[in-house]
């Protein structure tokens, strides 16, 4: 499924620059855990989590993630946002607490 | 939704609590940093975390929160297991990642906290 | 020997507590189309002497070890449970009350009745006479353990102090950098004000704030105090530290904000959010620092229910 799709079914607010969101999502991977998310995200992988810290958008980086969606209604922060335009990870938030945004990104996409 | 059935759907190992595998979970959170747990989680609910060290035991202490389910197979420590013993909160262990895990439960009708009032 | 008080007291629990509330739920059955050769395992592997027999949800019967032997002393092991099963089964409903299951028990001599729901004849579960014993002693237990919480209540206990002002102090040194240890203040205090039988959403409230507040003395300083005073009104817990110290307190109190390393975040703590939760939690919070010098903060929780709570004033 395409990023786009996920973000429209699931009401996602896209903070990055508004760009053709076409990337195929293969899974999710779900941490708050940078070292964990280094060790076991998968390319293509959409990252769900709190952490709003810059180094976020490095991990995702360094591991060709998708994108990364900040629940609980957490707002990245300026630096963080600044650096996901620089290198083109599209940022994604939410009101629902993880369990229940991954709930539902599952009903989606399924096992992976 | 019982421990039972929580067992059943993630196919979980239980470390501690097998006695009380009746328990009846109202909720269910997702997350491995603790001061949200601390500040989200309801009473009753169930923590699904990677985060495996002694503050994980606390925190559900602190919350009142009866079970914690580590994912991706971690295994709690001796000194985890002993302080879940003493404050009664049963351990469960599941091979499955977080994603799979909430999504199993979810599934099959296990609410958010944010869903369910006290 | 149970003294008069006791007795009296069961007598009350075999009229309060229900059948459905002490009978076991998880109940092994056979269908009445099970052979009768199938039960031999059943009966020796799970050390029952006879099994409800269920068809689509509702008992239609039961079948004995009594009924095994015959039907093996007959030959008949072949023939289907329902030829051989009793179909006239005594049973008892959920939602009736223990006094009569303990009635029941004394009348027919039976070792098990299966329960069912009053209206719909499902199979709810099966009651024996351990179970009831279990079941009152159990209740037993929690009803006395709320009496002695009861008996600690912290308004009894000041109202037994002869005093203008009464404030009780608890003091607890917190380790800096030990991280395994770390929340066995918040711990302590939290099992002291439960057995003075403070409210519980009170405690739970208070318990979070402080395990933050500790939480923070062990990720950022060499050590700290934590002071609890409990007064009949409210509780206020004095952290203080002589550690590095809080530049901009405002910047410090955003949710989010964080100066934590590194090495933190991967333990789970550090994303920002402990003063901004502390402030969730208090009635009213009170923080000072100096750079170089420490900090100290103040967090109080109104005990009278009426004060409002949480999100509280911060100064």
């Amino acid at each position: 499924m395409v990023l786009g799709t996920i973000v429209e079914k699931l009401g996602l607010g896209v903070k990055t620059a508004p760009r053709d969101l076409t990337s195929e999502v293969t899974g999710a991977y779900v941490s708050d855990l940078l070292s964990d998310v280094m060790a076991n995200s998968k390319e293509g992988n959409l990252w769900v989590t709190l952490q709003v810290h810059p180094n976020i958008v490095a991990v995702a980086t360094l591991k060709d993630l998708s994108g990364i969606i900040l629940v609980n209604g957490r707002q990245p922060a300026e630096e963080t946002l600044k650096k996901a335009e620089e290198e083109q990870i599209p940022l994604m938030t939410t009101g629902l607490p993880t369990f229940q945004l991954v709930g539902k990104l599952y009903n989606l996409i399924g096992e992976c | 939704m019982t421990l039972k059935e929580i067992v059943k759907i993630l196919g979980c190992q239980v470390v501690v609590g097998k006695e009380t595998l009746d328990t009846e979970v109202r909720a269910g959170c997702g997350c491995d940093l603790m001061s949200d747990v601390l500040a989200f989680i309801k009473p009753d609910a169930l923590l699904l975390t990677g985060l495996n060290n002694p503050q994980a035991v606390r925190t559900a202490e602190i919350s009142e929160i009866k079970v914690i389910c580590f994912v991706r197979g971690k295994q709690p420590s001796e000194a985890m297991i002993a302080l879940a013993r003493e404050k009664e909160i049963a351990i469960l262990t599941t091979s499955l990642p977080m994603f799979e895990a909430c999504g199993r439960l979810f599934k099959n009708g296990l609410i958010g906290c944010s869903e369910y009032d006290e | 020997m149970v003294d008069e008080k006791e007795i009296t007291k069961v007598q009350e629990l075999v009229y309060e507590l229900k059948v459905g509330q002490v009978m076991v739920k998880d109940v092994i059955t056979v269908t009445p189309h099970n052979l009768m050769s199938e039960l031999r395992d059943l009966l020796r592997d799970k050390r029952i002497s006879g099994v409800p027999v269920v068809d689509k949800g509702r008992l239609v019967g039961l079948v004995s070890i009594e009924d095994f032997i015959k039907c093996l002393t007959d030959g008949k092991m072949g023939s289907p449970v329902e030829e051989r099963m009793n179909r006239n089964v005594k049973t008892l409903y959920d939602n009736e009350p223990l006094v009569h299951a303990v009635k029941e028990f004394d009348r027919m001599g039976y070792g098990r009745f299966p329960v069912v729901d009053r209206e719909s004849g499902k199979l709810m579960g099966i009651i024996t006479k351990g179970d009831i014993i279990r079941g009152l002693l159990k209740k037993m237990e929690i009803d006395y353990q709320e009496e002695e919480i009861h008996r600690y209540r912290a308004s009894h206990f000041f109202e037994d102090i002869v005093a203008d002002k009464t404030t009780l102090i608890f003091q607890y040194n917190v380790i800096g950098k030990d991280f395994d240890r770390a929340g066995e203040t918040s711990s302590g205090l939290k099992k002291t004000l439960r057995r003075m039988g403070i409210s519980p959403k009170a405690i739970r409230r208070l318990a979070i704030a402080t395990y933050e507040a500790e939480m923070n003395i062990v990720v950022f300083t060499d050590g700290g105090e934590i002071t609890a005073r409990v007064t009949p009104q409210e509780v206020r817990v004095e952290v203080v530290d002589s550690g590095p110290g809080i530049p901009d307190i405002k910047k410090a109190m955003e949710p989010g904000f964080s100066t934590a390393p590194d090495w933190i975040r991967e333990l789970g703590f550090g994303a920002g959010m402990g003063l901004a939760n502390i402030r969730k939690c208090a009635d009213a919070m009170h923080l000072e620092s100096t750079v170089g010098k420490g900090t100290r903060l103040e967090i109080t929780v109104y005990l009278n229910e009426k004060e409002k709570h949480g999100s509280g004033n911060d100064s």
